[in-house]
Order: C-alpha cells, then sequence, then structure tokens
C-alpha cells in the first residue's frame, strides 16, 4: 500500500468517526441544564433573602417589644409573599402546561444559538413507564423530604444521613440514565458514582460531611453539587467531540475521491 | 461497483454522516462545523433533498425562520450502501 492510499485509508476511519462525534456532541450540550441550573439557584438563594428580611426584623421586634419593627416585618413579609405567588403564577402560566419545554428552548437558543441546533429525541415511553415514572417521582421526593425530616429530628444521625439517602438517590441516578438515553449520554452516571465513591468514604470514617445547626440541609446540597459537576464534565466533553468533530469535517479531505 | 454520486462528493458525504448520528441538525450547525459557504451548503442541501436522502422541516425558533435536516430512510440506506461499496473497493485494493 503506498502513502497516498494510506492517507486515504486513515482519512475513511476519520470519516466514519463524525456520526459518533456528532452523537456524542448531542448528547452532552449540558451548558443549557447548567444555566438552568443556575438561574433556579439564583432564583432560590433570592426568595430565600427576600423572606428572610422581614421574617428576621419581625422576631427582633417581637424580641425587644418594639411593635412598630413587627408590624412593619410582617407587612413587608406579606408583601414579598403576595410577589412570590404572583410571580410563581406568571411563571407557570408563560412556561408551564402546554409551554412546558419553552424555557429550556429560549436558554437553549441564547447559549447554543451560533452552533446550532443538533438534537436526539427524548426516548419514547409507553402509557405504563410514564405511569411508572411519576410514581417513582413521588416516591423519591417523599423519601427525600421524609430523610431530611428523621435526619432534623435526629433520628438518623448526621454521619449516617447522607449514606442513608445514598440507599434511594444512588438507585434513582441509574434509572434516571436508563430513562433519558439517548437524549442524555454515560455522562448522567458520573452523579451517582460520585455519591456512591462519597458514601462509601464516610462509611469508611472519612469525615466529608458537615455538622452543626444546618447540617442537614447543607448535606443536602451535595447532590446538587455532583449535578453541577457530572454536567460541567458533560459540557467540557461536548466541546471535545466538537472541537474534534470540525477537525475531521473541516480538514479531512475528498477521501471518497482518493480512493 | 457503482458510487452513489451524490453521496461520493466529499462535502455531501460528511452532511449525511453528520445526519446519520442524530435525530436532526438545522442548518447553522451544519454550516458552522462544514465551515461552508451559506450557498454552496444550500446547493448540496438541495441536491440531497431532491434525492429524497433528507426530509427537510421549517419552522420558527422564537422570531427566526429556522431550517432542520432529517435523514430519511432512503437516506440511511444508501449511505450504508454507499460505505458498503467502498470498503468492498478498499479491500480490493488491499489484496
Amino acid at each position: 500500500m503506498n502513502a497516498k492510499q494510506n492517507q486515504a485509508s486513515q482519512n475513511t476511519e476519520k470519516l466514519k468517526e463524525i456520526p459518533k462525534l456528532t452523537r456524542k456532541y448531542a448528547q452532552n450540550r449540558t451548558l443549557t441544564i447548567l444555566v438552568f441550573m443556575v438561574i433556579i439557584a439564583l432564583a432560590s438563594m433570592f426568595f430565600a433573602v427576600v423572606i428572610s428580611l422581614p421574617y428576621a426584623l419581625a422576631i427582633v421586634g417581637f424580641k425587644k417589644e418594639n411593635m412598630v419593627l413587627v408590624c412593619v416585618g410582617i407587612a413587608v413579609l406579606i408583601v414579598a409573599l403576595v410577589v412570590m405567588v404572583k410571580f410563581y403564577i406568571s411563571f407557570l402560566t408563560k412556561f408551564g402546561g402546554k409551554n412546558k419545554g419553552l424555557l429550556d428552548q429560549i436558554i437553549d437558543r441564547r447559549v447554543y444559538g451560533k452552533e446550532g441546533i443538533v438534537s436526539i429525541p427524548l426516548p419514547k415511553l409507553s402509557k405504563k413507564m410514564k405511569h411508572l415514572d411519576i410514581i417513582l417521582a413521588i416516591v423519591y421526593g417523599v423519601l427525600l423530604i421524609g430523610s431530611m425530616e428523621l435526619g432534623m429530628l435526629g433520628i438518623i444521625p448526621v454521619k449516617y444521613f447522607l449514606p442513608f439517602t445514598a440507599l434511594f438517590v444512588v438507585p434513582f441516578g441509574v434509572y434516571q440514565y436508563f430513562i433519558m438515553r439517548p437524549r442524555l449520554g454515560p455522562v448522567i452516571l458520573i452523579f451517582p458514582i460520585l455519591y456512591t465513591i462519597h458514601t462509601i468514604l464516610i462509611l469508611a470514617g472519612v469525615p466529608i460531611f458537615f455538622t452543626g445547626f444546618f447540617a442537614i440541609p447543607l448535606n443536602m446540597l451535595l447532590p446538587v453539587v455532583y449535578s453541577f459537576l457530572a454536567y460541567m464534565i458533560g459540557h467540557i466533553y461536548s466541546r471535545y467531540a466538537l472541537k474534534r468533530l470540525k477537525g475531521i469535517t473541516r480538514f479531512v479531505g475528498d477521501t471518497a475521491d482518493e480512493v | 461497483m457503482k458510487f452513489d454520486k451524490i453521496i461520493h462528493e466529499p462535502a455531501r458525504l460528511k452532511i449525511m454522516m453528520i445526519l446519520s448520528g442524530v435525530e436532526q441538525a438545522d442548518f447553522n450547525f451544519l454550516l458552522t462545523t462544514l465551515a461552508l459557504t451559506r450557498g454552496n451548503l444550500s446547493r448540496h442541501m438541495e441536491k440531497l433533498e431532491s434525492a429524497s436522502y433528507l426530509k427537510i422541516s421549517k419552522s420558527f425558533k422564537g422570531k427566526m425562520p429556522n431550517t432542520s435536516y432529517q435523514l430519511t430512510q432512503k437516506g440511511s440506506k444508501a449511505l450504508a450502501q454507499y460505505w458498503e461499496n467502498l470498503d468492498a473497493v478498499r479491500r480490493l485494493g488491499q489484496a
């Protein structure tokens, strides 16, 4: 085989990588999810501050027997709650129901507008599977809130709180992968893997958990951090896949003609 | 052994390969990935569409018109056949 034939053969093999790289890129376009997570985190923080400040004001006023401060605190709290409910309703009207997924689309367009849109469909679930999915989501939510309550009541010791939640968080994380593929790739599995490693380390005696008054809510942030990390790795991988894809499409020349 | 002339053109082969990996891709994605000019890409897409290798769907993303492309079953079969033929020729060349 001469050099030209060898080069053509290599180029042909590279061209065969195009579908795989395109799919990997599409599966790992997770920047939209990351932006979505940041928006939710910022909105939650904003509302937490808006609610807790007048609440704290009223408590301080009550302790100092300053009724003006109490009334101002309660009034601001009521206004803040009304605004929050109004915002929530308008948000649901705009992005809920029939418009479900519209916000994702808007963010997606902003984030990937210049790059263009490439999509892998969400898997089509049977009616039975859809029902099972809803039931599992409810069970997951109940277990999560239930374990938080048990943790706050001290029934589950702080040390064993994360290992306890791992009993349902990890299987649910793995289940999510099977439900979401091929729309999202194996990157989703990073989350349950990290969670499992964290749990094993805690059980082995490594003190990687929060203690103190806010121990439970702070420990509950861990799944969020690991999800964020998983999606970040996905995003980085998508950049790598796109770079390789562009490398092949732009620089692998007239392979077909060479053969 | 005959090669499908529509797919045999390098840019069109790459377009077909990209579309075979996903459900659909829009014009912008193909433009940035392949680094072709708009006119050039449009002409390739027209050729592929006229051979019924692609399905075009036009929509609006916000206020902007968006054209997406999807490989048809005929296109998938033609692409698979093309690679089969190409590999056969390569094997003959190596023998």
